[in-house]
């Protein structure tokens, strides 16, 4: 005190005098003093506001932090702590019409990485790369993919490895931390390379599919269908992954392992397609070493029972992406592999479309069965000569004559009467000229000329004279090998063009069927029953005829009458070439054959479609693929066994009316026909 | 100086003691939940904290005997005391992250910066409660408070810790506006501190400094960096809701997305495992201790005792103040712990220091000065 005191003296200014009166005795307390603790007071009650002032602002933040955003925030701090892995879901499988597996999976190891678990030091980088037996650089270039992903999705080191690597690892796990074996899916095709234009391959998704899909379903580095039904049919077949959810924390260590989802198996497909018969008909193409097509449809249904692309695409090449060299030598190869001829390939029709003439003139009247015209060789119209594929004339003919030796100068003079557009409008009736709505990619429409699209085409009007062309099925003409096989069903069943189906049914894992084939018919020709059957007549006359262009069908042995047509369409029309052999004709410039055909002919279940690109003439080319399919078609059904049972030949009464057949109904196999044994 | 008198016992503040005793219990059972890694025990650090906490609430029960005016004098032995301490730990103290704040004493690390604070409101509440002005205070009434602060404050901000120094800033501000201040001294001193504001952005702050103040104002622009404590701060508290994710529940905390959780952003890990109910019942607790303060100040006997139970309630209030906002996102990451509820040695012995001393001037409010 006696130093404050003396400090205090030394202050010159009026303080002092406050502090004198302090000395004097506080209890007498100055009233200078007293204003000032007053208001120091006062001012200490103000600031209880600011205090007040802070809390509220502080309490509303809360508030809004916790109770108006809370949802949003615990959603957050969820995304921060909850992780998951992915487990692959198996495909779904695809079977054919009788349930026989085409593609399955089998599990398949792969070695991974966990980023997040350890680093990979040089040493075990090199260590990996002897036990894979890859190179370091390698298994670099998979690393430095995955570099922008999150720590704890796994890098692949190596797929599908074999059974001792995967001993090896699990066996030395504890010498390599964060590496780790990773079970997946992968298909099995059971019959190679059969039908691979139709089921179709997969690959790891690319950027623009990625972009494409909808959000959450795929990640990089998951396979998806790239084409035929893996891609088509991707929503039923893949399924839907499984989840294992892992609490995490800052540093992405796991936690504790929260919960699972199971992976849910993709959709069973099981196809119309019988193997069997797309065996013999791959087979018989390949033998020859045909380019074509063969497509065998039923013609009551439109249920399809072959589809194939000759040749037939190299699965094992697409799968894990296909090199640079392959691609470019299948894009180079002159029986164009890659083009899927059934809907892709664009041909003239040829002879064939001979069927859509005869059905279109009886339709409208311009000939009748009976009706006759002379056929010298050639048909002279305006300065014009059109030649007869014989050159010296099949002299008077009738219709069905017409048809069993394809004789020109009939249609020519048929289709005269009717004129293009009535043509046209038979022959899109008959599934022509337009798409046939297949499950099959990029198909293509065809094309069936009227006077109008080539006005609006070339700007030019219609030449009568190209009437007479596009009678025989050249010209303009251009039909698809579906598009011809769906027009002879039509022919067989009497006039029902049908929507072509592959898939028969569609079931979940649980087995339960969540689609199932119904035939659609697309368009009728009414009252043309009796017309069509003087067609068949035709055609079966051109198969079993003494003069018959596709004899090499007949399918005697068996009892079964096959009726069918065959077409050769031109390729160029090349004076060079007209003096040669056909056997020094180049590959490329050699026409394209025909043929098409349905059984039995009195009560046609079947119809098959053949084309054999540059195959010179149908009656040789084609027929005999379409023999082939045939026959084990109807072997299959019990045919050429001693006996022949007669409750699977049906009565024509059955024909033209109900749609039933043995196959809509039992789709007898062989181990359920007793004609077999 | 040693007198005892009967009324003392009977003046006795049991309403600041139980507010403390409530802070406190809370403070640790959240500091058991942020600091547990596992295990039967609490950490090691818990326990430090718990051992303070009995110490510095023990001594300062002792220490309420002495009459809290001969703080008016002693607190400048204090501050000359404390500014020493700041030398020594700038100049001969090997950093530790980039910064000298501690002073290794063996069993306990101090930052002198923490009694700074404490040591500058005794002086500035003892210069302004002898300082005798008509009208208000003119521009050299105020040199001398003015140095005061001035000295701790440079020493503080080339440790460097901005946020302290700025706390001291505070502190000066809020005591001398509290005083009575001529209108044209106001007008001076706000255009000063804008110009100094201006000056310091420009040429004074370092570069993470002024990232920090950058990020605030853009937390989401760079999540993994600065504005990423920020954002697992708010997410933590958001994430509480109503009633919180029970104690020892919290994800944030518990997963280390929180920084600091035991430490700055303590209050974080609380709301997040006890929601907003649990928030509001402490900030109702906290606020009711910084009124009773208020409180203190208004019924204190004395000019002295007015201003220091003025300025220690500041002391409390603006820390805790920018604390929370920067927890719940409206100030940058400037490393102001909450006094009473944040680990810290410091800070704790500091801020029940400051308790100890409210709870004096309340028990001698009715007391004659002989």
């Amino acid at each position: 005190m006696k130093n404050i005191r003396k400090r205090n003296r030394k202050r010159p200014d009026r303080l002092l005098d406050a502090e004198r009166r302090r000395e004097n005795g506080v209890t007498r307390i100055t009233h200078r003093d007293e204003g000032e603790l007053d208001f120091l007071r006062r001012r200490a009650l103000y600031s209880a506001f600011v205090v007040i002032f802070f809390f509220a602002i502080l309490v509303a933040r809360l508030w809004y932090l916790q109770i108006q955003q809370g949802p949003e925030y615990s959603r957050l701090a969820d995304s921060n702590r909850v992780r998951y892995l992915e487990v692959a879901a198996p495909r779904g499988n695809i079977l054919d019409r009788k349930g026989r597996e085409i593609v399955t999976n089998r599990p398949s190891f792969n070695v991974v990485w966990v980023r997040e678990d350890n680093r990979l030091d040089d040493e075990l980088l090199k260590k990996m790369a002897r036990i894979l037996g890859r190179d370091v650089s390698d298994l670099l270039v998979k690393i430095r993919k995955m570099a922008d992903t999150p720590g704890h999705i796994p890098v692949r080191l190596a797929e599908d490895i074999d059974w001792e690597t995967v001993a090896y690892i699990e066996n030395n796990r504890m010498d390599l931390p964060g590496i780790k074996i990773e079970v997946v899916p992968l298909r099995v095709y059971h019959y190679g390379n059969l039908a691979s234009h139709l089921i179709g391959y997969l690959g790891e998704i690319n950027e623009r599919e990625l972009k494409h899909a909808e959000p959450g379903v795929y990640r990089g580095g998951d396979l998806i269908g790239k084409m035929g039904l893996e891609r088509l049919r991707e929503k039923d077949l893949r399924g839907e992954k499984g989840r294992n959810y892992m609490e995490v924390n800052a540093l992405g260590y796991e936690q504790k392992y929260l919960k699972g989802v199971e992976p849910l198996p993709g959709n069973d497909l099981q196809l119309t397609i019988d193997m069997d018969l797309q065996r013999v008909a791959e087979e018989t193409m390949a033998a020859d070493n045909k380019a074509g097509a063969v497509v065998a449809i039923e013609v009551n249904s439109g249920r399809l029972l072959v589809l194939a692309s000759a040749p037939e695409l190299k699965i094992d090449e697409f799968v894990g992406g296909i090199s640079h060299k392959a691609w470019k030598a299948m894009l180079e190869n002159p029986y164009h592999p890659l083009i899927n001829k059934i809907v892709q390939g664009q041909y003239p029709p040829g002879s064939t479309y001979k069927l859509v003439t005869a059905a279109a003139g009886l339709a409208e009247g311009v000939i009748t069965p009976d009706s006759i015209i002379y056929c010298p060789g050639y048909y002279r119209f305006g300065n014009r000569t059109y030649r007869c594929w014989k050159h010296a004339g099949h002299g008077a003919v009738k219709l069905k004559r017409a048809l069993a030796e394809s004789c020109d100068v009939y249609f020519y003079q048929v289709g005269q009467r009717l004129g293009v557009d009535r043509l046209a409008r038979y022959a899109r009736l008959f599934g022509l000229g337009r798409r046939t709505g297949i499950e099959m990619e990029h198909e293509k429409p065809g094309l069936i000329p009227t006077a109008a699209w080539k006005k609006k085409r070339f700007g030019k009007p219609w030449q009568e004279g190209e009437t007479l062309s596009v009678a025989i099925g050249q010209g303009f003409d251009l039909v698809t090998p579906i598009q011809l096989a769906l027009m002879t069903a039509t022919v067989a069943n009497g006039g029902t063009l049908y929507k072509p189906g592959l898939v028969e049914t569609v079931r979940d894992p649980d087995g339960r069927v969540i689609e199932q084939f119904t035939p659609q018919v697309v368009d009728r020709l009414v009252g043309q029953g009796r017309n069509l059957r003087l067609v068949r007549e035709g055609l079966v006359e051109a198969v079993n005829g003494r003069h018959g262009t596709g004899r090499r069908a007949r399918l005697k042995d068996l009892g079964i009458t096959v009726a069918g047509k065959t077409g050769t369409a031109q390729v160029v029309r090349l004076k060079q070439y007209k003096h040669l052999k056909e056997k020094d004709i180049p590959y490329k410039y050699r026409d394209h054959a025909w043929f098409t055909c349905f059984a039995p002919a009195e009560n046609p279940e079947i119809a098959v479609t053949v084309l054999v690109e540059h195959g010179l003439h149908g009656g040789s080319g084609a027929a005999p693929v379409a023999r082939a399919v045939l026959e084990k078609y109807f072997r299959d059904r019990g045919y050429g066994a001693e006996d022949i049972d007669v409750s699977t030949l049906r009565s024509p009464a059955d024909a033209g009316g109900r749609a039933v057949t043995a196959a809509d109904t039992g789709r007898p196999g062989p181990d359920t026909n007793p004609r077999r044994q | 100086m040693l007198r005892f008198d009967r009324r003392l016992v009977h003046h006795f503040d049991w309403v600041m003691l139980l507010m403390l005793f409530l802070v406190a219990g809370m403070a640790l059972a959240n500091l058991y939940s942020s600091t547990w890694s596992g295990g039967d025990t609490a950490s090691p650090i818990f326990f430090k904290q718990l051992y303070l906490y009995i110490i510095g609430t023990a001594f300062i029960l002792l220490l309420i005997a002495i009459d809290y005016k001969e703080l008016e004098s002693l607190g400048y032995l204090m501050y000359v005391g404390v500014v020493l301490l700041l030398l020594y730990t700038n100049f001969f103290v090997h950093s530790i992250a980039g910064t000298q704040r501690w002073i290794n004493l063996g069993f306990f690390h101090l930052q002198p910066s923490e009694p700074a604070k404490l040591v500058l409101v005794l002086v500035l509440a003892s210069c302004y409660s002898r300082a005798e002005v008509q009208d208000g205070y003119r521009i050299r009434d105020l040199i001398k408070p003015g140095i005061l602060t001035a000295i701790p404050f440079v020493l503080i901000l080339i440790q460097p810790d901005l946020g302290t120094a700025l706390m001291l800033g505070i502190l000066f501000v809020s005591m001398t506006v509290f005083v009575r201040l001529r209108w044209s001294t106001m007008a001076i001193l706000g255009g000063a501190g804008l110009a100094a504001a201006v000056i310091g952005w420009k040429f004074l702050l370092k570069d993470y400094q002024r990232r920090r103040i950058e990020t605030f104002l853009n937390p989401e622009g760079d999540p993994m960096n600065h504005g990423y404590q920020i954002m697992q701060s708010k997410i933590a508290v958001g994430s509480g809701q109503m009633f919180g994710k029970g104690f020892m529940e919290g994800t944030q905390g518990h997963l280390h997305f929180l920084p600091e959780r035991h430490t700055d952003f303590a209050f974080s890990v609380w709301a997040e495992e006890w929601g907003f109910s649990g928030a509001l019942f402490f900030l109702g607790c906290y606020f009711f201790m910084l009124l009773w303060g208020i409180n203190i100040a208004m019924t204190a006997r004395d000019k002295f005792g007015v201003l220091l139970a003025f300025g220690l309630v500041m002391l409390i209030f603006w820390q805790a103040v920018i604390n929370l906002f920067m927890i719940m996102g409206f100030l940058p990451v400037v490393g102001i712990p909450l006094p009473l509820f944040s680990y810290g040695g410091s800070s704790l012995l500091t801020t029940l220091f400051a308790v100890g001393i409210l709870m004096n001037i309340r028990m001698r409010r009715f007391q004659v000065q002989k």
